[in-house]
């Protein structure tokens, strides 16, 4: 049985590059870049085998070694819905018993190009303990712990996670855990980025990170190399428990995998709205509708909830450099920033509905309205963030005359690009994750076309918004009428685009309605 | 009430529909049958201006549905097989949603909208997510929809699959019903026990192609409509003495 899963899974390895030449050469690349990376850092570890004293190797084993810890017990949250190819419930129909299936996909997830690596690695760092009898004894123990404690690992959480999504609640919880996750790596990153420079840090970062769970195994031969055999066997002996506890918790999961495949059993979780919501509060016209529909999304679809995240976060980011002791002007540039992704986000709205735009295209609703209500959520956004963000900025540099230009850059940023978003959204959507994927993801065979299509509407929106920037610019020499100028003409010249950009796009909308949404058909 | 004329469309290289003609008479009740791929979702796509055809008219009504379109979508309401509904929406604002874009009163589509919700017994339903909906939720939830602007002509592809015997018979009454005060509707199936029961005119498509058309009792020819249907399209296979394994008393 345990033979036939891994022979499943090498199938499905083998499978998956049949697909086709370009995937096979993007493949062959991603993994000659792969290989020469793993070249340079094996070597590297061997190297380490001769460095006086071994603290060295000692820092880089366990620090290194717990990210890689790290990194394939958070991959499954990242990645998920990507690698479901040995998805346990999948052999819920299969009457496997559950001792050899749990060895089965053990073993069958060693079967993978990260498995290999991470097993090189662990194998290099064996020759880089090779100091004496014991150490040699020790090492390749310890490096085998480690490596299946990284898949057990990676096995718990994926298997957590399937039966997590098996429901749409906890599929909806996903990007705001990945959004969290990201931003708290992205803190600790700073912060020891800040601090690396710091003697003795790293050493005292590697002590602490021996002791947990993440770093038992890559820490005990370094124990036996500086002749602590009883702190190293003891810290061996702690990491064969963790191992165990892995697979332990992980059996639990898949017997519940097992036993409720699908959340079949598993209450409901329902979400009732007995009112018309936003139904109700929009004006009762076709645009007021689409309006009214866009905004209900907004707040139910985890895809705009994340993307939502990400453009205020993005703004926000502006202030890491003013935070970490950089210039305060950063600030400064929060209103324009968050005009300009607002407005440019709107340009693929059309591929979020997905097929589900047949409604529009039946009803034979005009363009004008179909254009004009999908800009609602955004603008409704955009008229607190982007006074929000200029007050911002104008605080932390104390410059309060500058408060029009940020705001007038803002808006001629955001109306612009509502303009150019009216035009483009009608004439070719890309692909987008559909509903209840992963929202990070990008679905395959996309990136070309989406990468075009982004720097067209990126570039339009900032080529028609260069001279407010220069205005803008000019403010920022002391010139304050030029502030209020610009205000102004953000206000008149953003109207007029977002005016030609909905008069243009209701055309070719209303002449492509059935064209758009056959395009929708063929990327879903 | 719905003529079609010369109907053609490819993807690729395979002709989905070819050169098809249909004329469906006001208040027939008009069964569209034929085996899967036999172009009945893209025929009827072509008719509801939701694919646009390489060749060929469809009028309903005598308005072109690809030049008169806002007319002819005003007469007609809609139920596609296979296209995603907007389904972050609870039931009842969904179907206000395709009252509103088609620039009906509000009262007037709330209303309308709580008497639909209870004569296909959804009435404690139109607070949740059509996302939480069971498939025949889906589909009566979809017909709602289509019926909220008191259409002329009902276009309904595939509205029993998935759907259970109670809803079956609900969704039914409602059809029948509509056509009885003088609508027109036109639904495909594979069930040809339905269809024999509830159309009074029947269409036979295989390859993009009408093979038979006319009352039921015309294309039926005197035999079920289910073995006219095999006999016209042809190609069922005879299973006869193969799989002998499968049959337990064998051992």
């Amino acid at each position: 049985m345990v033979a036939l899963i891994v022979g499943l899974k090498w199938q499905l390895l083998r499978n998956g590059l049949r697909r086709s030449t370009p995937q096979l050469v993007g493949l062959i690349l991603g993994g000659l870049y792969g290989l020469s990376v793993l070249v340079v850092v094996a070597t590297g570890l061997i190297t380490l085998r001769f460095a006086v004293p071994s603290d060295a190797a000692r820092t880089v084993v366990i620090i290194g070694g717990s990210a890689l810890t790290l990194g394939w017990a958070v991959f499954p949250v990242i990645a998920y819905g990507i690698d479901e190819t040995l998805d346990p419930a999948r052999f819920a129909t299969f009457a496997v018993p559950r001792r050899q299936l749990v060895l089965g996909l053990l073993v069958s997830s060693l079967v993978s190009v990260p498995a290999a690596v991470t097993t090189i690695l662990g194998l290099a760092t064996v020759i880089t303990w090779s100091r004496s009898v014991l150490a040699v004894l020790v090492a390749p123990v310890a490096a085998a712990v480690a490596v299946l404690t990284c898949v057990a690992l990676s096995r718990v959480t994926s298997t957590a996670f399937s039966s997590m999504s098996q429901r749409r609640r906890g599929r909806e919880a996903v990007p705001v855990l990945v959004l969290l996750l990201s931003v708290g790596l992205g803190v600790v990153g700073s912060s020891i980025m800040k601090h690396l420079s710091t003697p003795g840090l790293l050493p005292h970062v590697a002590d602490v990170l021996g002791w947990t769970p993440l770093g038992l195994a890559w820490a005990a031969p370094a124990d036996i190399v500086d002749g602590a055999t009883g702190t190293g066997l003891l810290r061996l002996l702690l990491a064969v428990i963790v191992l165990a506890a892995a697979l332990l918790v992980w059996d639990l999961l898949l017997r519940s995998a097992l036993e409720n495949p699908r959340g079949a059993t598993s209450e409901r979780a329902v979400t009732r709205d007995a009112g018309l919501g936003w139904f109700a509060r929009m004006p009762a016209t076709p645009a007021g509708a689409v309006a009214a529909r866009s905004l209900t999304s907004w707040r139910r679809d985890p895809r705009y909830i994340s993307s939502v995240a990400l453009m205020l976060l993005l703004p926000l980011g502006l202030l890491l450099p003013p935070l970490s002791g950089g210039s305060n002007l950063w600030s400064l540039a929060m209103a324009p920033t968050a005009g300009f992704l607002l407005g440019w986000s709107m340009h693929n709205d059309i591929a979020y509905d997905g097929t589900a735009f047949w409604t529009h295209v039946a009803t034979g609703v005009s363009g004008r309205a179909d254009r004009i209500g999908r800009l609602a959520p955004t603008a409704m956004a955009a008229s607190a963030l982007l006074p929000a963000y200029a007050t911002l900025g104008c605080a932390l540099t104390g410059r309060w005359s500058l408060w029009p230009a940020l705001l007038g850059v803002g808006v001629g940023f955001l109306l612009t690009g509502f303009g150019v978003a009216n035009v483009m959204s009608a004439l070719k959507p890309y692909p987008v994750p559909g509903p209840g994927e992963n929202p990070f993801g990008a679905p395959p065979g996309s990136s070309a076309l989406t990468v075009v299509i982004q720097a067209v509407a990126g570039a339009a929106v900032f080529v028609l918004n260069l001279p407010l920037v220069a205005i803008g610019i000019g403010a920022l020499t002391g010139r304050v009428w030029m502030g209020w100028l610009c205000l102004g003409l953000a206000v008149v010249l953003g109207s007029g685009a977002l005016g030609l950009g909905t008069w243009w796009g209701a055309r070719i909308y209303e002449r492509r309605a059935p064209d758009l949404l056959a395009d929708l058909a063929r990327i879903r | 009430m719905l003529s079609l004329h010369g109907l053609s469309k490819a993807f690729g290289s395979t002709l989905a529909v070819d050169r098809l003609d249909l004329e469906v008479p006001r208040g027939s009740f008009f069964g569209f049958v034929g085996p899967n791929g036999a172009g009945k979702t893209t025929t009827l796509s072509m008719a509801t201006g939701l694919l646009r055809p390489d060749a060929g008219t469809a009028h309903v009504m005598g308005h072109d549905v690809w030049s008169d379109t806002v007319r002819a979508k005003q007469l007609v309401g809609v139920l596609p097989d296979g296209l995603r509904l907007f389904d972050r929406l609870t039931g009842m604002q969904l179907i206000c949603y395709s009252g509103l874009l088609r620039g009906m009163d509000r009262a007037l589509v709330v209303e309308r909208a709580h008497e639909l919700l209870g004569a296909l017994g959804l009435q404690d339903d139109g607070g949740t997510l059509v996302v939480d909906y069971s498939a025949g939720m889906t589909k009566k939830i979809s017909l709602a929809c289509a019926l909220i602007h008191a259409p002329r002509l009902l276009v309904l592809d595939e509205p029993f699959e998935g759907v259970d015997p109670i809803s079956t018979s609900t969704i039914r009454q409602i059809l029948q019903g509509y056509a009885a005060s003088g609508g027109t509707v036109i639904l495909s199936s594979h069930v040809m026990d339905l269809i024999q029961r509830l159309c009074d005119r029947v269409a036979v498509v295989a390859a993009g192609q009408i093979r038979a058309v006319g009352t039921l009792d015309q294309v039926r020819s005197g035999m079920s409509l289910e073995e006219r249907f095999v006999d016209l399209v042809g190609g069922a296979t005879d299973v006869g003495e193969g799989l002998a394994w499968l049959r337990s008393s064998s051992d």
